[in-house]
């Protein structure tokens, strides 16, 4: 590494992107945007593999509140889980928009979460997001904050603990 | 350490870990054959190269005696008898435990027993009290006299004190400081000078910096050593420190040289300098098989065919396609991937020999403790078995054979009046039958009393008189596989501990197999136990519940007939089906599968009735669909927990079935 340069560096490492609508530069997260109950949420895109139309999901009597069934994933069985259970939400009936989002909990799991609405993917600055103040204890598990960013309030996932100690 | 060089050095050590455990098992029986103590010999030593390179001391101190050892024996100067048997195999058993703590993500390693090392010299013949005779001998590294000292004539003190350091420097290089040298003219029992300080204490520093090794620092020639030291000089000598390299020779140093100690080869850093707290890997000792490259080349091959038929399907896609060629290329495609599914499963497969190779040692160990005599056949080593059973089958396996030696094959006296061989035999056996493996654990012992059986049954309370006295010979030995079924009258801690036979069979029932045995009073005892070749490919009938479909394991289903409701009974609120003078308890997987659309009649269902442990049930299903081999595929995260199923599969037309694991069903309707 070369040590000469003397110059501070601070400020100046966010890589040069075309995202050329904000004139910010700092750190960024990059996220997929998607929709539940009208209400934007946003899942960091290095945990997602890959976004699903929904096919059929096979049922499995006797499953755990929220899960929907197992698809069949290039050969590899996935669990889907209603993301609207998780947040308490009524669930709703499955059309053209809705969609699978496959989530990599690790190297070998993955679960895929249904939404209503996959909106986008995003590079949101890291000075937009807020904690979510530690009031509400069991949402706020899941969120790991709060972004207001181009006239939308996201609300940030943090599937990690969404999904910790599950089997 | 060097985390990947040593993921190698466990893979090629746990090797030879195994092979000389069946060498030395061997070698008990022929002591004086002079191809197995070479192959023994190398193994040591081998398995002492890698850990040197590594600097695992505990590891190098072992087998390096357990080397030397061999090397007598095979000159023939000392003899493999029962006290040499013991103490290498305690010295073996220290290896294999080093061995499984690295793999198990231990970096430092405890320090020898003394004793064992002390035992291990003892057999070499040599005396341990010798201290200048043991540094040479742990280290390898040679004393050596300065050139041109006659080693016949008068040792000077400075000679003497010059090989004193030497050996002070090889045996300290074992715990992992280097060793220093005077340079060359200096009196050793005269005054120091300053300068002479200075230097020795740069060296010391030069070698701590370089790890342990030892660097040896020299004045250059002609320099008086007792003379005031130029700046020079000293810059020369600075130059040298910093860039004498671990094994570097001594730069600028002139003939004759002065007796630096030779380098040793197998240099110890000090655990403290090196072993920092690196984040501890835990790897299950068998994260990695071996596969022979050329079945990797034939998969190789395949796999380019199968691209060779994907390109062209997609040339022929859309095009006004001639269905001949159309036909042509899937006939292809049907039989690369059939080739190819072989080919994988292949290389998953390992010879039972992995299980198999630590029994003789399991056995002979016993048997001193019981004072038995006992002699152990393997066969069919060679036939091979996916890899998940051979570590599944491990424990089960240990168990029986240590039943069969404890329990079965009788005590000499016994055996001699009794008019059999004082040795009893105990024959472990491996082979294919078919897509099945038959394994069989033989004795000749005392056999088994069924009606001993039958009577420990009643008096366990898990029948009466009357229908233990109706069970077969068969069923009655079948009995000692329920749990808590126990007719030792004492529990040793041979057969006291661990899994119980109850396990045994769960856990064979687990691998969707099969386990019988057969006894004679008197003659010995025959268990045998049928695996599927594989764990991933299952027989399945697959059965349906409108477009649901579901894959029951083939070799858990007796028979199928129609549900008739005329021919069912309701007997405490439980349906049961009259089946040839006999009631089964009728499940309706309906009632579970699709509860939300309950069925007004069963009509035109089928029963198909399973063997669940000693058991059987009839599940009512909606339609048979027939026979399929199915891939199993777990279940996804958070159904793991979901009891009835044993996984899922997907079907010929992509859908998903789910596979029932009968156990469960049958715990769910309970």
């Amino acid at each position: 590494m070369d040590v000469t340069n003397e110059m501070p560096t601070f400020g100046n490492n966010a890589q040069m992107d075309n995202n050329n609508e904000s004139a910010y530069l700092g750190p960024c997260t990059r996220c997929v945007l998607f929709t539940l109950e009208n209400e934007v949420y946003g899942i960091q895109v290095k945990k997602i593999r890959e976004v699903l139309r929904v096919g059929n999901i096979r049922n499995v009597a006797g499953a755990a509140y929220g899960v929907l069934g197992v698809i069949n994933v290039r050969g590899v069985i996935v669990t889907v889980v209603d993301s609207r259970s998780m947040h308490n939400m009524p669930s709703r009936e499955i059309d053209d928009l809705s969609r699978i989002i496959i989530v990599e909990l690790d190297e070998e799991r993955t679960v895929g979460l249904l939404v209503d609405f996959v909106m986008e993917v995003k590079d949101i600055p890291e000075d937009k997001i807020e904690p979510l103040s530690a009031t509400k204890e069991s949402a706020s598990r899941y969120i790991q904050g709060i972004a207001h960013f181009q006239d939308n309030v996201i609300i940030l996932i943090d599937v990690d603990n969404m999904f910790a100690g599950i089997e | 350490m060097d985390e990947e060089i040593l993921q190698d050095f466990l893979v090629e050590a746990s090797d030879l870990v195994d092979q000389l455990n069946d060498q030395l098992a061997d070698l008990e029986k022929s002591p004086t054959d002079s191809d197995l103590l070479n192959a023994v010999f190398r193994g040591f030593h081998t398995i002492k190269g890698g850990a040197g390179f590594l600097a695992i001391t505990p590891l190098i101190e072992v087998c390096h005696r357990a080397e030397n050892v061999f090397d007598k024996i095979r000159n023939g100067d000392v003899e493999y008898d029962a006290v040499a048997v013991d103490v290498i195999l305690r010295a073996f058993d220290v290896i294999s435990d080093a061995m499984e703590q690295l793999n198990n993500g231990a970096r430092e390693l405890p320090e020898n027993d003394p004793q064992l090392l002390i035992d291990l010299d003892a057999l070499t013949g040599k005396k341990v009290e010798e201290p200048a005779s043991e540094a040479p001998s742990s280290t390898e590294s040679v004393l050596q006299l300065p050139e041109g000292v006659d080693p016949d004539g008068d040792m000077s003190d400075e000679e003497f004190e010059a090989l004193l350091n030497q050996r002070d420097g090889g045996s300290s290089a074992l715990s992992g400081s280097a060793a220093l040298s005077l340079p060359e003219g200096v009196d050793p029992d005269g005054d120091m000078t300053d300068e002479e300080f200075e230097a020795l204490l740069n060296q010391r520093d030069s070698s701590g910096a370089t790890q342990g090794a030892s660097a040896a620092l020299s004045l250059p020639e002609g320099v008086d050593p007792d003379g005031d030291m130029t700046d020079e000089e000293f810059e020369a000598l600075l130059n040298q420190r910093d860039t004498s390299k671990p094994t570097a020779t001594p730069v600028a140093s002139p003939p004759p040289k002065p007796p630096a100690p030779k380098p040793t080869p197998k240099a110890t850093p000090k655990p403290s300098t090196d072993g920092k707290a690196k984040p501890v890997t835990k790897n299950t000792t068998e994260s990695t098989v071996r596969v022979d490259t050329k079945r990797l080349d034939d998969i190789m091959n395949l796999v380019g065919e199968l691209v060779l038929v994907r390109n062209r399907l997609l040339t022929l896609k859309g095009k006004n396609t001639d269905p001949e060629d159309l036909a042509n290329a899937v006939a292809n495609l049907d039989h690369v991937t059939t080739d190819l599914q072989a080919s994988v499963l292949k290389t998953r497969m390992q010879p039972v020999k992995k299980v198999f190779g630590r029994f003789p040692r399991v056995v002979r160990d016993l048997a001193r403790k019981l004072g038995k005599k006992i002699e152990l056949e393997l066969e069919g080593e060679e036939t091979d078995l996916d890899k998940n059973l051979v570590e599944a089958l491990a424990d089960p396996l240990v168990h029986l054979v240590r039943n069969s030696v404890d329990h079965g094959v009788e005590m000499p006296d016994v055996r001699a009046a009794g008019g059999k061989p004082e040795t009893g035999t105990v024959v472990l056996a491996a082979k294919q039958e078919g897509d099945h493996i038959l394994l069989s654990i033989t004795d000749d012992g005392k056999g088994m009393d069924p009606d001993v059986l039958r009577q420990k049954a009643v008096e366990k309370g898990m029948m009466d008189e009357q229908a233990a006295s109706q069970l077969d010979d068969k069923s009655a030995f079948e009995l000692i596989l329920s749990a808590g079924f126990s007719t030792a009258e004492q529990v040793s801690d041979i057969s006291g501990r661990g899994v119980g036979m109850d396990v045994v069979k769960n856990m064979i029932t687990k691998l969707n197999g099969s386990i019988d045995i057969h006894s004679v009073l008197g003659e010995g005892t025959k268990i045998n136990i049928r695996v599927p070749l594989t764990l991933a490919i299952l027989p399945t009938l697959m059965v349906g519940f409108n477009e649901d479909s579901y894959a029951i394991p083939l070799t858990s289903v007796q028979e199928i007939f129609d549900f008739n409701p005329d021919k069912t009974n309701k007997i405490d609120g439980q349906v049961m089906v009259r089946l040839r003078e006999e009631s089964i308890p009728l499940y309706f997987l309906n009632e579970w599968l699709a509860a939300d659309r309950p069925k007004e009649s069963y009509r035109g269902d089928k029963v198909v009735i399973v063997a669940v442990g000693n058991q059987r049930a009839g599940l009512v299903v909606n339609q048979v669909n027939g026979q399929e081999e199915v891939v199993i595929k777990p279940l996804g995260v958070m159904l793991k927990n979901a009891t009835g199923y044993a996984g899922a599969t997907i079907t010929g037309n992509g859908s998903i079935a789910l596979i029932l694991d009968l156990p469960g069903v049958v715990e769910r309707f309970q």
